[in-house]
């Protein structure tokens, strides 16, 4: 009867991706908030700092330009945490117990889980690029927006191992802000408002070494210049450290709470 | 008479008291208060700190001392959006009903929740000025500036209260007053809370130009940046006191509606 | 080989609570095991460790010939679990819940929709299969729950109360449903806190209290050990100390209770005809007559102190000598 290996594995995944998008599609109104503050932000910020361009070292003329993949990022980094808050509510009402009590590999409900993140994340994602290329954001080409998408899919990743991890740990829906906290910090102490230079005290030295600055920089590139592979490899290469780092500690994190 | 207001001045202290200590026992709740506002400030500072330089930027002593009135309107914002949320799982689980099954006043209820709002907007400020102290901001205005700060403060708390108070009681659902959260970034975008109006982009600068809530943050910002401004001050009152009579009146409303409707 | 076997099966939590101290129990092959017990005397801890939700502090178990912590993917393969809360995803549809569940157990697309078929038709949930779940009433939910457990075809079946909160109909299904899947061939385990549920449908009982096994062995057993049935009877008329003298002749007279002369029959049920004619020969008019059984709760009370419905303490009961 059963069919193991990878094919099953597979499946079994995808059935679990299948399922997280009924919490947009099915729940009438519960992807609006998720899809619109991202755009939200990326609207207002460039009001309000639009004219921080006019400082010297800016390597742009156009803020929206330049902080347009900080909101793709903030985007992804917001539905990987819900996606650690869905899982804190499965275990809380005992979902979960029904996915840890099946012959289901840990590593597979894992992959299921923070996949699901990264598919979601097009969804804000999408409507933020309409917005912005409507109001004039500039086209970083095929090849930027492909970097851009990807990146910021595995920003998703990143945060729904995140979540993951806080939710195996804290069983409740409760630490949702903890969730959400670490990955705005992470994604705002960057260069998200201002390049290097121009940063101040504290935000400077943390930009500086922090690996999402990198993931940032790759993402940005096609919106305010051209796309080169000496600035993608960086931010590639963070962002495999990153995850590979997050994929441990999550699956760690499984393996303690259920073995 | 004199005896009626003390018992109704004592429930919605009772009452008040219980919508802080809530707060304060729910990470949901007491983060987007404290913490959130307080790692926007500390990034913001650090990230648009340089704007300081641009021409046309107000005269201060440092980017801090600017932002820091809009930090606390911020988290005054989303202490009444919180309120609201509390007030709202509130009546989702009955608590409510239990109240206005109690011989106590009616607006008692809604006040009591103002009162902890309130209380909370006082948190925000004493907390917002010794974060500011701590880090190098000056309170130009003094003691007397700080006290103004708080007092103007609390007072914007119970009129944003009123409106997050009026959508839990018109809806009912604790869902409904989460999801207006956007809505307060929005709100904030289009007002010179992060940054001078003048120095924004068009159309957000000429709609910040007339937002009360310009007027809120400005006479604020004024008693941290320069002494006191009279026409600073009271063009902040005068707003506070606008947004306070709509949203607690329609408070008011909502809440009757719901007395004769039961829901 | 055993079902399910435990030997000191222990779980200490972190702050030095002693949920489940030490068990031993053994469940045979196709049989009902029910395991009796209050709010907290350690029954879902036991499933969770059995079921591999949970790692033992001490002891060890297997079930289905595999060990609960080395072979644990091994124990999830042989087992189907429907615990306390009926643990089911609102926005999923009963046939896409079912579905769901075969692919976690690694069953191909067309038997699991076939599979689902047959079981949503199993448990009366064919009309509503393409329901969202949060529409179901909590007894279906409940029969859903049971028919996900049994998506696979499992060896052991392990239900962590079943039927709490559940309607008296509700109730009857579920127990139906227990006992043509044993009477299929499937080992049940399950928790109780309903002495009915325990006396009607388990092959074995054992009873639970504060962590620890306290007593085990089929329901009859269980009785015998704290006494013989017992008769209550009232007169219309007659003498009340001449009809003590007639019953005294078939058990053991105890005390009298409410103007009812009451008797332990020695020979069980069977002697009850005889005494109702000895009374009649005596001239005695009886106007009731109550034969009373021990009951589980009487077991309960006889080995915890404490009655299982209503757990109010009472004085430890004097077992027969």
């Amino acid at each position: 009867m059963a069919d193991p290996g990878l094919r099953s594995n597979l499946r079994i995944a995808a059935a679990l991706i299948r399922r997280a998008g009924n919490e947009i599609l099915r729940v009438p109104g519960a992807a609006i908030p998720g899809v619109l503050a991202p755009t939200i932000f990326f609207l207002g910020l460039t009001a309000v700092f639009g004219n921080l361009t006019h400082l010297r070292g800016f390597d742009t003329d156009t803020y929206q330009n330049f902080i347009i993949p900080v909101s793709l990022l903030q985007g992804a980094g917001f539905t990987g945490a819900a996606t650690g808050v869905n899982l804190a509510r499965d275990i809380e009402q005992g979902w979960f117990d029904r996915l840890l009590v099946s012959p289901a590999p840990r590593p597979v409900l894992l992959a299921g889980l923070v996949f699901s993140a990264s598919l979601r994340s097009l969804v804000p994602a999408t409507f933020l690029l309409s917005i912005g290329f409507a109001i004039g954001v500039h086209w970083p080409g095929l090849l930027g927006l492909l970097v851009t998408v990807l990146l910021m899919m595995g920003m998703g990743t990143l945060a729904a191992c995140w979540g993951t991890v806080v939710a195996l740990k804290f069983r409740t829906q409760s630490a949702a802000p903890l969730m959400q906290a670490l990955t705005l910090l992470a994604v705002l102490t960057t260069t998200a408002y201002a390049p290097l230079a121009l940063l101040t005290g504290w935000l400077h030295d943390v930009a500086l070494y922090n690996p999402v600055t990198k993931i940032l920089e790759a993402a940005r590139q096609g919106f305010v210049g051209t796309v080169t592979w000496g600035d993608t490899w960086p931010g590639l290469l963070a962002l495999a450290g990153l995850l590979t780092l997050l994929v441990l500690l999550a699956l760690r994190g499984m393996r303690r709470t259920a073995y | 008479m004199g005896e009626r207001l003390l018992t109704n001045a004592r429930v919605v202290a009772a009452l008040g008291a219980r919508s802080v200590k809530q707060t304060f026992r729910r990470p949901q709740l007491f983060a987007p208060i404290l913490v959130f506002p307080s790692l926007l400030l500390a990034i913001q500072v650090g990230g648009a700190g340089r704007a300081v330089d641009l021409s046309g930027f107000p005269q201060v002593h440092g980017f801090l001392d600017f932002m820091l009135a809009g930090a606390m309107i911020q988290a005054t914002l989303l202490a009444g959006n919180s309120g609201g949320i509390a007030l709202a799982v509130d009546i989702e689980m009955g608590f409510t009903d239990r109240l206005l099954a109690a011989p106590i006043s009616r607006y008692a209820i809604v006040l009591g929740r103002l009162a902890g709002t309130a209380a909370l907007g006082a948190v925000t400020a004493l907390w917002f000025i010794a974060v500011g102290l701590i880090f190098g901001a000056h309170i130009e205005g003094g003691v007397a500036g700080a006290t103004l700060i708080v007092l103007l403060v609390m007072l914007s708390a119970v009129a944003f209260g009123g409106i997050g108070a009026a959508v839990a009681l018109r809806t009912g659902s604790a869902s409904v007053v989460q999801g207006l959260f956007p809505l307060v970034f929005v709100i904030l975008f289009l007002s010179s809370a992060f940054f001078p109006a003048n120095l924004m982009l068009e159309p957000a600068a000429s709609v910040a130009d007339y937002n009360p809530l310009s007027f809120i943050v400005e006479g604020i910002r004024d008693l941290v940046v320069s002494s006191l401004s009279m026409t600073a001050f009271l063009k902040a009152i005068a707003s506070i006191a606008g947004i306070g009579a709509i949203s607690v009146g329609l408070s008011a409303l909502a809440l009757r509606r719901r007395l004769r409707t039961g829901g | 080989m055993a079902a399910i076997e435990a030997r000191g099966l222990e779980r200490t939590f972190p702050g030095g609570v002693i949920a489940v101290a030490g068990v031993d129990l053994e469940v045979n092959d196709e049989e009902i095991y029910a395991f009796l017990g209050p709010n907290g005397a350690g029954k879902t801890t036991m499933v969770r460790m059995l079921t591999t939700l949970l790692r033992p502090t001490g002891g060890s178990a297997r079930v289905a010939g595999h060990d609960v912590v080395s072979e644990a993917a091994d124990v999830r393969r042989s087992i189907g679990v429907a615990l306390q809360e009926a643990a089911l995803d609102p926005l999923m549809t009963g046939r896409e819940l079912l579905q769901l569940q075969a692919t976690l157990h690694g069953i191909q697309r067309g038997q699991a929709e076939e599979l689902a078929r047959d079981l949503l038709a199993r448990v009366g949930l064919t009309r509503a299969a393409d329901r969202r779940v949060g529409t179901y009433s909590g007894g279906m939910r409940r029969r859903l729950d049971l028919a996900s457990a049994l998506v696979h075809e499992p060896r052991v079946l392990f239900l962590d109360e079943p039927t709490t909160g559940l309607d008296p109909v509700s109730r009857k299904a579920i127990w139906e449903e227990v006992s043509k899947l044993n009477a299929e061939g499937t080992t049940v385990f399950l928790t109780t806190q309903y002495l009915e549920e325990a006396d009607r449908l388990a092959d074995r009982v054992g009873i639970i209290d504060d962590g620890r096994l306290v007593a085990e062995g089929t329901p009859d057993q269980l009785k015998a050990e704290i006494g013989r049935p017992h008769l209550e009877v009232r007169l219309m008329e007659g003498e009340f100390d001449e009809a003590e003298r007639v019953v005294a002749r078939f058990g053991r007279p105890m005390p009298a209770r409410d103007g009812a002369v009451l008797v332990e029959l020695e020979h069980g049920a069977s002697a009850v005809a005889p005494v109702v004619r000895a009374l009649d020969e005596a001239g005695l008019s009886v106007e009731s007559l109550d034969l009373v059984e021990p009951t589980l709760d009487d077991v309960f009370v006889a080995k915890t102190g404490y009655h299982l419905e209503g757990q109010d303490e009472v004085e430890p009961v004097q077992e027969p000598e």
